[in-house]
């Protein structure tokens, strides 16, 4: 079937099958590999995607259920979002595997609460996970975006 | 310009595709011990049953005892027997499930322990020792038996060690199997052109799986080339040959190239780590002084050896602790079981006798009414000492480890909730690293060697380490992914060898280029070592990783929840050449270790791993974090560079448990889950 779908502020139609999950499509048909498969149960987060600005597992969501939200992946943060700059800075990453997951969590995060608590960061993330265990420095990493632009992107 | 691992723009192996290419699964024993009576293909679709794979090579790093399929017999729930290509993955999953087989059902042996005892079924009849670069070590096979490898140590007079011991410490330890659950999975693509085969795939040991694949497919080395992309996480887990020779002979038969990506619950039966078993008997003098120390081991190696010789040897050498004890014998077993195959992981071996060695520390330093921390500081190994192996230890710093460590977590104000524990790690010996250093026409240089990167930032540490030699930028170093068409022999990626050993071949190469017009520098190091495996002796590791954590837990003693408040590492870096990415390896060490420490068990009923998915093998995430974790990186004016990318693992398991022994709950086996810890 074919699927209209907003993705990155663009819109699309791509074809699926009606029982595909919206991380398949972004792979596949429009070739968003930055959304990954790890544990393909809604468990890791590595399949992170913004659903109108709320961090969702792609794997979990089927992709006819997505007509009409906007779809985000990290490609759609550019390349020099404040958060993808605090994560480089703070070097919150060792494979990368998991790193735009985890990017997207912390950019919905930082734009609900400007000013989380480390607290805040550990709770809201925990749904991402990192087996390289770089989790100190990806703290590091939302503490200090929230630090750098505190008003700048939370639009 | 931005890493390409925040934007989205990174590439792994499981990212690679050809034009043309085939998608694979495979077929798997539901069995764990059968004769495979008949193996049927659904019609009509391209299949590698037992019959293409009878007149193939046997393979394996250090025992030959695998082949591309079973043949004949299954040796665990899981083993490989039959594969299937299709145009989309979908179809080759709708495919697999039609694979037709009958098996005759033989009796299990699931434990190690058992395994190894006379008249114990017998997993695989014969012991053929490989020919290979991966046997780099004497093997001791015992014929007849399950024990596909024995690694002893001799020294000094055990029983009248014993006998002058006032205070005697005796007690069996285990530690749970374990899942490295790397995020990427395994994935490779196979492509023949004409006789010779092409294999990307995400590897740490390039040059180790070109060599069993040649062995597979009676082909010289030289016909084979293998690539490694970056790797999304492995930790040991993608090492010696996996899948690939599965693809590979599927390719062949197909035409065309194919691709293999493991579903996530078959990475639990593609390799796990050893569980294992430790009796250890350690005598003391009433003053603390260690006198003689006994300890068996039997690591759980599954149904296929992999590289599970090479852990329980280290295992075996790791027994001891970093202490002075003039009586020692150690004797370590690798135990066939049929279980899925057990091999490298992050720690390797060192993990399992860390946790037996450093529980029985505090065990003694209770029985003796001594301080933990006094106990092990008037025991530790220091410069110029002799370790059991008869190797002289240069560059020690056990004690200073030690001392930081406690001091992190203040051990000297209280002591409650609160465990110490310190280790040394060998790294691979004997072991051989080489890379050429190209001057391009930009005036960019090109680094060619087979050091894989795969998380641990051996990439950037080179990178630096390279252009602080070549005095530019870092920027003008190029690092292409290794291929082992180009790049120079190097023993594998593991061991926290790279920065260390290929560090050390970089200056060499520097040197060359210099010397030699400035176009091309070539530089080889060769680290010559080895034990001998029936008394230990000779040159354990030529360099020593030397590490201590201390832990602050609480404990709910009504359900046995246990939270670690305060977890500290210090280790031995001699020099330290990327800070972030040497603080990122001891964390992440660090956190692995809490894993193993407190939930991580591949939980096997009948022989069936049971939680093969992250919702029921838990790993460690952001809500599992002690409240403070930290680390120190000790380093020392005019030192070489120090491994560290696993030191900090092998110690926090057991100064976890010690911190909970302070607490009145003594444990022996790992994991201490809350159920563990209400019934111990």
């Amino acid at each position: 079937m074919k699927l209209a779908l907003r993705v990155n502020g663009e819109a699309l139609e791509v074809e699926a099958r009606a029982d595909e999950s919206v991380l398949d499509v972004l792979r596949r048909e429009l070739g968003l590999l930055s959304v990954r498969e790890t544990c393909g149960i809604g468990v890791c987060g590595a399949c992170t995607v913004l659903v109108d600005g709320a961090p969702m597992s792609g794997c979990l969501l089927l992709a006819p259920l997505a007509m009409g939200k906007e779809l985000t992946t990290v490609e759609g943060l550019g390349d020099d979002h404040p958060v993808q700059r605090a994560f480089a800075e703070a070097r919150g990453f060792q494979c990368g595997y998991c790193t735009p997951g985890m990017v997207l969590t912390a950019a919905s995060l930082l734009a609900e609460q400007p000013r989380p608590s480390e607290k805040e960061v550990r709770i809201a993330m925990a749904g991402n996970l990192c087996r390289c265990g770089s989790y100190v420095k990806i703290i590091d990493a939302v503490l200090g975006a929230a630090d750098q632009k505190e008003d700048a992107w939370t639009s | 310009m931005t890493d390409p691992r925040v934007t989205g723009a990174a590439r792994y192996a499981e990212d690679f595709e050809l034009p043309g290419m085939l998608h694979a699964r495979i077929a798997r024993s539901p069995y764990p011990h059968a004769r495979v009576l008949r193996v049927e293909a659904p019609p009509g679709c391209i299949a590698l049953t037992p019959d293409d794979v009878r007149d193939l090579g046997r393979y394996g790093c250090q025992i030959q005892d695998s082949t591309v399929l079973a043949v004949d017999r299954v040796r665990f729930v899981g083993d490989p027997v039959a594969a299937v290509a299709a145009e989309t993955e979908r179809e080759a999953e709708e495919a697999v499930v039609l694979v037709d087989a009958d098996y005759e059902e033989l009796p299990a042996v699931l434990d190690a322990v058992e395994a190894a005892q006379p008249g114990a079924p017998l997993v695989h009849s014969e012991h053929e020792v490989s020919g290979g670069r991966a046997a780099y070590f004497a093997l001791r096979p015992q014929p007849g038996t399950n024990v596909c490898h024995r690694f002893s140590i001799r020294h000094g007079d055990l029983d009248s060690g014993f006998a002058e011991a006032d205070v005697v410490v005796e007690e069996t330890f285990r530690t749970a199997a374990a899942h490295h659950a790397h995020m990427e999975p395994h994935a490779c693509v196979a492509r023949w052109q004409g006789d010779a085969l092409e294999v990307w795939t995400g590897t740490q040991t390039p040059f180790n799986l070109r060599e069993d694949l040649a062995r597979v497919f009676s082909l010289p080395e030289e016909q084979i080339r293998v690539v490694c992309p970056p790797m999304g996480g492995s930790f040991g887990a993608k090492t010696f040959l996996r899948s690939e020779a599965i693809a590979a002979a599927l390719a062949r038969k197909a035409g065309r190239p194919v691709k293999l990506v493991l579903p996530r619950s078959e990475e639990w039966v593609t390799l796990n780590r050893h569980a294992a078993t430790i009796e250890l008997r350690l005598g003391a003098r009433a003053d603390g002084r260690l006198v003689a120390k006994e300890v068996s081991c039997y690591a759980d190696t599954g149904a296929y050896a992999d590289c599970g010789p090479g852990v329980a040897q280290k295992m075996g050498f790791a027994a001891p602790g970093p202490y002075r004890i003039p009586n020692v014998r150690v004797d370590s077993y690798c135990v066939y079981t049929n279980l899925p195959p057990n091999g490298a992981f992050r720690g390797y071996g060192q993990m399992q006798t860390a946790w037996a060695s450093e529980r029985a520390m505090d065990l003694l330093a209770e029985q003796l009414g001594l301080d933990p921390l006094e106990l092990r500081l008037r025991n530790v190994l220091r410069d110029g000492d002799r370790y059991c192996t008869g190797e002289t230890m240069h560059d020690v710093h056990f004690a200073e480890c030690l001392e930081a460590a406690a001091e992190a977590i203040g051990w000297h104000h209280d002591r409650r909730g609160k465990g110490l524990s310190v280790i040394l790690k060998g790294m691979q010996t004997p072991s051989r690293a080489a890379v050429a250093i190209e001057a391009e026409d930009d005036g960019a240089y090109v680094l060619r060697c087979a050091t894989t990167e795969m998380g641990q930032g051996a990439r950037g540490a080179l990178t630096l380490l390279a252009a602080e030699l070549l005095d530019v930028e870092p920027a003008r170093i190029r690092f292409p992914d290794p291929d082992t068409a180009v790049v120079p022999y190097d023993t594998r990626t593991t061991s926290s060898r790279s920065t260390y050993m290929m560090g050390r071949a970089l200056e060499v190469a520097a040197v060359d280029l210099k010397g030699s017009g400035g176009r091309r520098g070539y530089g080889e190091i060769v680290d010559e070592g080895g034990l001998d495996p029936d008394t230990g002796q000779g040159v354990a590791s030529t360099h020593w990783h030397q590490g201590a954590a201390a832990a602050e837990v609480r404990l709910d003693g009504e359900t046995g929840k246990l939270d670690v408040v305060r977890l500290h590492a210090s280790i031995y870096a001699g020099r330290v050449v990327d800070r972030p990415a040497a603080e990122l390896q001891t964390e992440g060490s660090m956190i692995m270790g809490l894993g193993t420490a407190l939930y991580e068990e591949v939980v096997y009923r009948d022989g069936q791993v049971a939680n093969p998915n992250l919702s029921d093998y838990p790993i460690p995430s952001f809500a599992d974090l002690p409240e403070r974790l930290t680390c120190d990186l000790i380093e020392r004016e005019g030192a070489e560079i120090h491994g560290l990318g696993e030191t900090a693992l092998p110690p926090v398991p057991p100064a976890i448990g010690n911190a909970l022994a302070s607490l009145g709950v003594s444990p022996t086996d790992l994991p201490m889950t809350p159920e563990s810890v209400v019934s111990t």
